[in-house]
């Protein structure tokens, strides 16, 4: 249904925003029947728990729930109260220290039997070392996780590496880290099953593997509907809101919800329903969540943002193909690198998605990582100094939007 | 040294002085007359081997008074920790101030070291013109365990071939020996300097220590094992120190100023758990297993660096060389951005809080410090807290 306002939020968005929130309750139930329950770090090892039929909780996940919340700054006096930095990261580690079902979203996280997460970076090892003491659980480190920037050896990496990455990721990573990764996460699985007492079998694994791709790929057809069709069907935070069934991957029930996604985005295009009728110009917003000014630029100049950092992550970095039928290296090859982040990546999913501009959040006395190659390939790009619908902003977007974009 | 100058204890630490103040000094020398120089970052590196192999191994250092503008010019800051010495180090390596290097070994050690490895390895692929080393990342796990063990040997074996292919020669058993029989000499000497050091009084400076220690860094092995024997010769006249002990824990340290500002205060620093002090030269290389395994082995288990799993072994450590040092008073200083370390800081002071030792903490620490009369106050009120309770 279009409104004046635009079409409404998407029932299959609203299905996966519901079911997240009775998760963590049947959770919550499930360890109190004895049950365990995981903590692990985004992209580390999740899905290997869901096939696992364990529940977890990815830890940037519940972080963005956090601040949702707008529970960061609180959380961040709890950090300082116990002499640690207010560090986003930590956040989780904040709630359980400060211990109170009362204030903490959703009524805080069960007990874990366990925490994972890599050692890769300064931060991320040091905490989940301290919160994994705080709960009086185990923490398994396992080396060489997924970076956010490139990895060895393919430093620089190839152009257009996100078209190698489902089927000759092997080109991509170096094997030598990750024979020592695929032998890290055996370990992982015997560790948990001793400590858990339940099962995984290859045939449970290549089937978790084979429903994750389904999902991908599905998600990769939404993703292509959503950048070619004018005006853009879908609002960028209903693709965010969907995002939320990453953490399912592996499974029946997260294959399903992107398919449900799929059909209904594929229904709206054939119907020809706009999220934003007023669409005059098209933005990226270099983001993981729904900028806050989005109202306002739509109804002001009818610019949407009709991408972000998130548009084409599942279908250009989480399918994995196996190679000489080895699962288990294919599974441990995508957690030690997802994407490589790149300004011709972002540049080719701003210009799939037929893009006018580009937004970003820069301290503008810091040369852009994008800019100077989004110029060039004639892609304007505007810096922002955060992400807040206030005066400045907008003076900055008007400016943008009317020297750059309208003239 | 001057030519057929006796070396005294004073003559020599003259001599450790000047290669502390002239970090190129021996390394330009050496290229000098035709050798090959290596440079590396961090207590990671396996100096034994590049010794093997006939040239000269030198710790890279970054100036906290030195210039910036360069490589601010060239960098573009993203994901970087502790930005003033990544790019301190980068404007010596970019101005010419590093120019002598044939090689450069990065370790996988902290965030800031890696990413250094990352920007010179961009640069280099950008403009081949530049006149930087040649670069190899040794790369390693951040645990313990064995098998990343075995992972770490698998890399120091590929250091070795291209240490061989650098040098031109075969590295060899007997040559391993003998260069760890040098560096097991330079830490046993080292720790006799620790123990002078320590002793009750103590008759050498933390600001002594740090010049003594860090220069056999930028210096031949066998040179400054023979300035650390001309130095202790005279250990029995050393003056003794009064005044409160302290130990020092935290961020690298690889310039004097925070000692020195410490000791300024009537302090003597007794010990420290830093990789440019005492963590250098705690652990030997066991002489009785194949020397290329025991080398690989050393690294894999050496005193632990904040960077590694896990967080309970770096506070034993520290606690340990707290008590065996006698020190009063603990001051832990991190530099801004240093992510390795900052986390650490709340189970240490717990710790020593239970056993009665008071700190202080000098957090987010700019590298270069321009305003040390806070410092000053805070150092001032730990020792009449420990003068209070004696």
């Amino acid at each position: 249904m279009t409104s004046e306002r635009g079409a409404a939020q998407l029932e299959s968005a609203n299905a996966i925003r519901a079911y997240q929130r009775e998760w963590l309750e049947d959770t919550r139930q499930r360890v109190k029947q004895g049950e365990p329950f995981a903590i692990c770090n985004g992209d580390e090892f999740e899905e290997v728990f869901n096939i696992m039929d364990i529940p977890v909780i990815v830890i940037n996940y519940w972080n963005s729930i956090i601040a949702t919340k707008r529970m960061t700054e609180y959380y961040g006096d709890v950090l300082i109260n116990r002499g640690y930095p207010a560090n986003y990261f930590a956040m989780g580690l904040a709630s359980t220290i400060d211990n109170n079902p009362e204030t903490a979203p959703w009524g805080g996280l069960p007990k874990p039997a366990l925490i994972i997460g890599g050692t890769k970076s300064d931060t991320e090892m040091k905490v989940l070392e301290i919160w994994a003491r705080e709960y009086g659980c185990p923490f398994f480190p396992l080396d060489f996780g997924l970076d956010a920037v490139p990895e060895l050896p393919k430093y620089p990496p190839p152009p257009r590496w996100w078209e190698m990455m489902a089927d000759h990721w092997d080109e991509l990573i170096d094997p030598r880290r990750l024979d020592l990764r695929v032998e890290e996460e055996k370990a992982l699985i015997n560790f948990i099953e001793v400590t858990t007492g339940r099962k995984l079998s290859m045939a449970k694994l290549e089937q978790g593997l084979e429903l994750l791709n389904e999902q991908e790929i599905l998600w990769g057809k939404a993703r292509d509907l959503i950048a070619e069709t004018i005006p853009c069907p879908v609002s960028l935070r209903d693709q965010l809101a969907v995002y939320q069934a990453q953490w399912h991957r592996g499974t029946i029930r997260g294959r399903d919800f992107i398919k449900a996604y799929y059909e209904e985005v594929k229904e709206r295009v054939e119907k020809g329903v706009a999220a934003c009728p007023n669409e005059k110009l098209r933005l990226m917003w270099m983001a993981g969540t729904p900028p806050s000014w989005a109202k306002w630029a739509e109804e002001e100049y009818g610019a949407v943002c009709v991408a972000s950092l998130f548009s084409s992550i599942p279908i250009d970095s989480y399918y994995r193909a196996t190679i000489n039928g080895d699962v288990m290296r294919a599974l441990a090859s995508r957690h030690m690198v997802l994407f490589l982040e790149t300004p011709d990546w972002r540049l080719k999913d701003a210009e799939i998605h037929q893009c006018n501009g580009v937004v970003e959040t820069a301290n503008p006395s810091i040369p852009s990582f994008n800019k100077q190659l989004f110029e060039e390939a004639g892609m304007p790009l505007c810096q922002i100094p955060r992400d807040r619908d206030d005066e400045e902003v907008r003076a900055i977007l008007s400016d943008f939007i009317e020297t750059r974009l309208l003239s | 040294m001057r030519g057929g100058e006796r070396l005294t204890s004073e003559t020599a630490f003259e001599e450790i002085q000047r290669h502390y103040q002239q970090r190129d000094l021996a390394a330009r020398e050496w290229r000098g007359n035709g050798g090959k120089v290596v440079g590396y970052f961090c207590d990671a590196v396996p100096e034994e081997m590049i010794l093997a192999a006939g040239l000269f191994a030198i710790r890279l250092s970054g100036d906290p008074h030195g210039k910036t503008d360069v490589a601010r010019q060239n960098v573009i800051p993203r994901f970087t920790n502790r930005e003033d010495f990544v790019h301190s180090i980068l404007n010596m390596l970019l101005t010419g101030e590093y120019d002598f290097l044939d090689y450069l070994v990065i370790p996988h050690t902290r965030d800031s070291i890696h990413r250094l490895y990352q920007l010179i390895a961009m640069m280099k692929d950008s403009d081949p013109s530049l006149n930087l080393p040649e670069l190899f990342f040794l790369d390693s796990v951040h645990t313990t365990f064995f098998s990343g063990g075995l992972y770490n040997r698998d890399r120091m074996l590929e250091l070795k071939e291209s240490l061989e292919e650098w040098s031109g020669k075969e590295i060899t058993s007997e040559a391993l020996s003998r260069a760890i029989n040098i560096t097991n000499e330079n830490k046993a000497l080292l720790k006799r300097v620790a123990s002078l050091r320590a002793a009750e009084p103590p008759c050498i400076s933390g600001v002594e220590a740090l010049q003594i220690i860090s220069s056999s860094m930028f210096m031949l092995k066998e040179e400054h094992n023979k300035l650390l024997r001309g130095f202790l010769d005279g250990a029995d006249k050393f003056p003794v120190r009064n005044g409160i002990r302290l130990f020092v824990s935290g961020s690298p340290l690889d310039s004097l100023q925070l000692f020195e500002i410490i000791e300024s205060c009537g302090a003597t620093i007794v010990a420290d758990d830093n990789c440019w002090g005492n963590r250098y030269s705690n652990v030997p290389i066991d002489t009785s297993l194949d020397p290329f395994e025991a080398i690989a082995d050393r690294y894999h288990n050496r005193s632990p660096c904040s960077r590694m799993y896990p967080m309970s072994r770096r506070l034993e450590h520290c606690l340990q060389n707290i008590m065996e040092a006698k020190a009063q008073g603990v001051v832990f200083n991190v530099f801004r951005h240093d992510a390795a370390e900052i986390w650490e800081i709340p189970d240490k002071t717990k710790a020593l809080e239970e056993k009665r030792i008071p700190s202080v903490y000098f957090r987010n620490q700019p590298y270069l410090i321009t305003e040390p009369e806070p410092l000053k106050t805070s150092i001032g009120e730990l020792i009449e807290t420990i003068q209070r309770s004696q």
